[in-house]
């Protein structure tokens, strides 16, 4: 069960930089990591959250060749929260999931612009915002939404538990 | 266990304000050297993995649209096919009616022109001809092709006419060699032949080739109307008469429109028709 944990975050960290752009629609691809972080917080708790946000950050950090520890720093951030709070979460509602991953990644973005600053990061934020981060985010929500709904559907068919 | 959870998560921020701090002191390369080192051979077989995948989809979609492409092209074949044969037919019936349409107009008698709705191809040998009684058509009147003669009427009704062929055994036209002005009758035979009967023996001149006319005795057909080629010439050695085999110069299998003589006239024919006499 261990090795298959690893197995999802390290695929999943770095999924973005090879299966992402097959995603890609116009100029934007989901943060694959980012999802499957909130996914493995919303079902593992904060620990799990925490370390996947952290091992997926990290290897998107060292991927993109920016500042290492950034995105790690943002995604352990967002494993911990969500993984404290989803217990009261109902995801199977779609219209928690999308909204839920849309905000989670708008903050995350957040977050790491005001992190970057620290490090005199030259990017505006209007422009990162309104070109990377908010359709990001859209993206993000619509391609959560339908992990939650697969998943769910898989478990519907064989008799599973709810994956939560 | 909240606590732990606080440590943990403490500890990993640390890690990562640590990293961001060395950084900052140009320490950035050793620290993403070291990550570099794990993540690269994991992106090696990532890539590689996203490749075959592609890959594989790729040819599926290929295929796919090779099948699909396939099954339009072949549909596509069909109906050009179909709309090829259509063509075809519509070129034959043209040719077929412009050349009835030549005759007619070339003719110096009133004739009708009439499609054949029907054929009878067993004892009796007959086409139902589209005209009938309203189109002044009567018994008796002859039929012809742009060939040759094909018949006559034998019977008419309100909308249709039923022509007798000149292969059918009950009937006989009076005809002549056009070569040797020989006399005689031509009658039908059940095998769908004609035979040029009743000639004399002094008519032995005719050979195999020559051409069969109407004579125009007796009334019904005009003179000279093609009728059909000396296939084979019989002769009884001693007797009276002896007969000739013809085929019959219109194809009666094929004839798809006919030509009815509702008028009169005495001129000899064969010159309006085509073929070398």
């Amino acid at each position: 069960m261990r090795s298959a944990l690893l197995l999802v975050i390290f695929g999943g960290g770095l999924a973005q930089t090879t299966f992402a752009p097959a995603l890609r629609i116009g100029d934007i691809t989901p943060d694959i990591p980012l999802v499957m972080v909130v996914l493995l917080a919303l079902r593992r708790g904060p620990e799990i959250g925490c370390l996947s946000g952290f091992v997926t950050g990290l290897l998107q950090d060292a991927a993109g060749g920016g500042f290492i520890g950034a995105q790690a720093l943002t995604k352990t951030l967002v494993g911990f929260c969500v993984g404290q709070v989803g217990g009261r979460l109902w995801v199977q509602e779609p219209l928690v999931q999308i909204p839920g991953l849309v905000a989670l990644s708008l903050l995350e973005g957040i977050a790491r612009f005001l992190l970057l600053q620290i490090f005199h990061f030259p990017g505006s934020f209007g422009d990162l915002m309104l070109y990377i981060v908010l359709p990001q985010s859209l993206y993000n929500g619509v391609v959560g939404a339908a992990v939650v709904l697969t998943l769910a559907g898989v478990e519907r068919l064989r008799g599973w538990p709810s994956w939560r | 266990m909240r606590v732990r959870r606080f440590v943990l998560l403490v500890s990993v921020l640390g890690v990562c304000l640590l990293l961001l701090t060395l950084q900052t002191r140009g320490e950035g390369a050793t620290a993403g050297q070291v990550v570099a080192l794990v993540t690269t051979p994991l992106q090696t077989v990532l890539t590689k993995a996203n490749r075959a995948a592609v890959g594989l989809w790729t040819t599926y979609l290929d295929w796919k649209n090779v099948r699909s492409e396939n099954r339009r092209l072949r549909g596509e074949v069909e109906q050009l096919r179909v709309d090829s044969l259509r063509v075809r037919e519509t070129e034959d019936e043209n040719a077929r009616l412009r050349r009835l349409l030549t005759l007619r107009e070339r003719l110096p008698l009133a004739t009708v022109a009439g499609e054949v709705i029907a054929r009878e191809w067993s004892w009796a040998r007959s086409l139902t001809v589209n005209r009938g009684r309203g189109d002044n058509v009567l018994r008796m009147t002859p039929a012809i092709a742009p060939e040759g003669l094909v018949g006559r009427v034998v019977e008419v009704r309100s909308g249709t006419s039923i022509v007798q062929l000149l292969t059918d055994p009950a009937s006989t036209v009076g005809a002549t060699v056009q070569r040797t002005r020989t006399p005689g009758i031509v009658e039908g035979e059940p095998r769908g032949t004609a035979r040029f009967k009743y000639m004399a023996r002094d008519g032995a001149a005719i050979q195999i080739g020559d051409l069969v006319v109407t004579s125009g005795l007796g009334g019904v057909f005009p003179k000279g109307i093609p009728i059909g080629r000396v296939s084979a010439i019989i002769d009884r050695g001693s007797a009276l008469f002896h007969y000739a085999t013809l085929t019959p110069v219109v194809d009666f299998s094929r004839i798809e429109e006919v030509l009815l003589l509702t008028g009169q006239t005495a001129q000899d024919l064969v010159t309006y028709f085509p073929g070398d006499r």
